[in-house]
């Protein structure tokens, strides 16, 4: 199958859609499928060779953050040769109503498109001001995904109709394969936690974690608490008790297959995030790790966790529920064991095997009712109609 | 003579923009109309493999003749109805679906399972053709939502822009896939 597809956020920075379109198109490309991947990316940024560059992006403010997209009539052509070239049997669009290159391809493709819609933060205004202009362009749209229940509700009360949920994917093998360090990991009675943050950002819950630590800590000397992710260590060391402070070792930026590492060494991975994220995809490559994961109990969250039955939850916001949930998993090793077997088994239902054979099911049902639409004889005023331009 | 050119001038402005709005709404509506022949066709499709795959599994000699032939019965049943969208075609579906729900219990598919590569084969079929009729069926359901919406826009309505395409109706029926098949 000839499949293209578009992501509308630049490659030049990494990012929750931008990974998705990467991984996505790798798993159809291991398929067998030819995949283009339109993107907005720098003239000097690396790309994989099924990636066609849409040209240089622009940050613009949008929905409320700062993103990097194309736009403008130069953009819109590169879009309309792309997609001449490229004869695509399926177009597959994802973030349709962010103002880049999927809403340009929106505009310009004929046959079966198929969207994905992984935001469940749109803005209602900018979707009441902007319906009427998109909307007869959004009706060529022939099957909607949307990666969560929330992107799902997102779907329903601003684009009418429903989407079918199909969550983001993860290569569960590339986790579950990881090597330990043994620096990362614990004893079975001194078990290391770790926790992976994006500086301080809003809803990453880190005051929530420099809270609930002590409750931890104290409980059990000499446990170790791996920090990861970008930030400044001394700006979350402030605030700390002395003692707490003492057991952080923070690790900075990490490269994947550190990621990968951290998960696979950690006793309990601790997520506690206040908010803002509609999927929790570091929840299942921490399961795929085999860490035992303790969670805030976002509703995202508690779906993944399976309600709690592949991992723990604790009450969103409560630093004292956390602390407590954290010292019962440190100090149950086979309560930890009979978690994290749960998670690694239900992290397979979100290997790209699994999540990629439903979007495969997707495009092959729009394609064949396609070709049976067109078998079927037409009365000969819409052949006299349509001509030979026939779509 | 003057005024009245301009008013010429006005009323001929207005009805160009009058028939451009009418051939663009012409053009979306065929377009939707396109759309929801080509879902219509995959849902028929999608539940022609589903009675299909039934029918292949009740014939298989790896059921018990009591739940073969219930299943058969079904599947035969959804095979046989007119192939158009209708409350029959929907009141057989729901009752294989219903068939495959109770013939498919823990035991049987573990049987299956454990038949070797035969008995996998029938139940990855079916598998495949429960998931893709729920797909079908939104994808169908969607497209219809949309002609609705814009058939009701009231240029399409004293134009008579639809013609003679009856109004669709969505599609309603029991799809949901067997529990135990795991799809």
């Amino acid at each position: 199958m000839r499949i293209g597809i578009v992501c509308p956020y630049s490659f030049d920075v990494p990012g929750g859609v931008q990974f998705h379109v990467r991984d996505l198109a790798e798993h159809l490309l291991g398929q067998g499928h030819d995949v283009s991947v339109l993107a907005p990316a720098d003239s000097d940024t690396l790309l994989q060779d099924y990636v066609v560059s849409a040209g240089r992006a622009t940050p613009v403010r949008y929905n409320g953050s700062v993103a990097r997209l194309n736009f403008g009539p130069v953009s819109a052509a590169k879009v309309g040769r792309w997609l001449e070239r490229g004869d695509f049997d399926v177009l597959h669009l994802h973030e349709p109503v962010t103002p880049s290159i999927s809403v340009l391809a929106l505009f310009a493709a004929q046959g079966p498109i198929v969207a994905t819609f992984h935001t469940s933060m749109l803005r209602s205004r900018t979707m009441q001001t902007a319906y009427p202009l998109v909307r007869p362009s959004l009706e060529k749209i022939a099957a909607r995904i949307a990666v969560s229940e929330d992107a799902r509700r997102t779907v329903t009360t601003h684009v009418g109709g429903d989407a079918v949920v199909i969550p983001n994917g993860v290569y569960v093998d590339r986790f579950a394969d990881a090597s330990r360090r043994p620096e990362w990991t614990g004893t079975e009675q001194r078990p290391t936690v770790a926790f992976l943050g994006r500086g301080g950002g809003a809803g990453k819950g880190r005051p929530v974690v420099a809270a609930g630590l002590p409750g931890g800590v104290q409980g059990l000397p000499g446990l170790g608490v791996l920090v990861a992710g970008p930030g400044d260590p001394d700006a979350a060391r402030d605030g700390m008790p002395p003692g707490v402070a003492d057991a952080c070792e923070f690790l900075g930026a990490v490269s994947d297959e550190d990621k990968a590492s951290l998960l696979a060494s950690a006793g309990v991975y601790v997520a506690p995030n206040t908010g803002g994220e509609s999927f929790g995809i570091i929840l299942i490559e921490a399961m795929s790790a085999g860490a035992c994961v303790l969670a805030s109990d976002l509703p995202a969250f508690s779906r993944v966790l399976d309600g709690g039955a592949a991992g723990r939850l604790f009450r969103n916001e409560d630093p004292a529920d956390l602390g407590r949930c954290l010292l019962e998993l440190l100090r149950d090793p086979a309560g930890r064991r009979v978690l994290a077997d749960a998670g690694a088994r239900r992290a397979r239902l979100f290997d790209w095997s699994v999540v990629g054979g439903r979007v495969l099911a997707v495009y092959e049902t729009l394609v064949e009712g396609r070709a049976a639409a067109r078998a079927a004889p037409q009365p000969g005023w819409q052949r006299f109609l349509r001509g030979g331009v026939g779509r | 003579m003057t005024g009245l050119a301009t008013w010429g001038f006005a009323a001929l402005f207005v009805l160009v923009l009058v028939g451009w709005h009418l051939s663009y709404t012409a053009a979306r509506l065929d377009r939707l109309h396109v759309r929801l022949s080509g879902t219509l066709a995959a849902l028929d499709a999608q539940l022609v493999r589903r009675a299909e795959a039934s029918v292949e599994l009740a014939n298989s000699g790896l059921l018990d003749g009591a739940t073969a032939l219930l299943l058969a019965d079904a599947a035969a049943a959804a095979l046989e109805a007119p192939h158009e969208s209708g409350e029959q075609r929907e009141l057989v579906e729901s009752d294989l679906t219903e068939a495959l729900d109770v013939a498919l219990t823990d035991e049987v598919v573990a049987g299956l399972e454990a038949s070797g590569l035969l008995g996998q084969d029938y139940l990855g079929r079916l598998r495949s053709a429960c998931t893709r009729v729920q797909l079908a069926r939104r994808f169908h359901n969607d497209a219809v939502t949309d002609v609705r919406r814009v058939r009701r826009a009231w240029v399409v309505r004293v134009f008579h822009l639809a013609g003679h395409t009856p109004l669709p109706g969505t599609v309603e029926f029991a799809d949901e896939a067997p529990t135990r098949l795991g799809a």
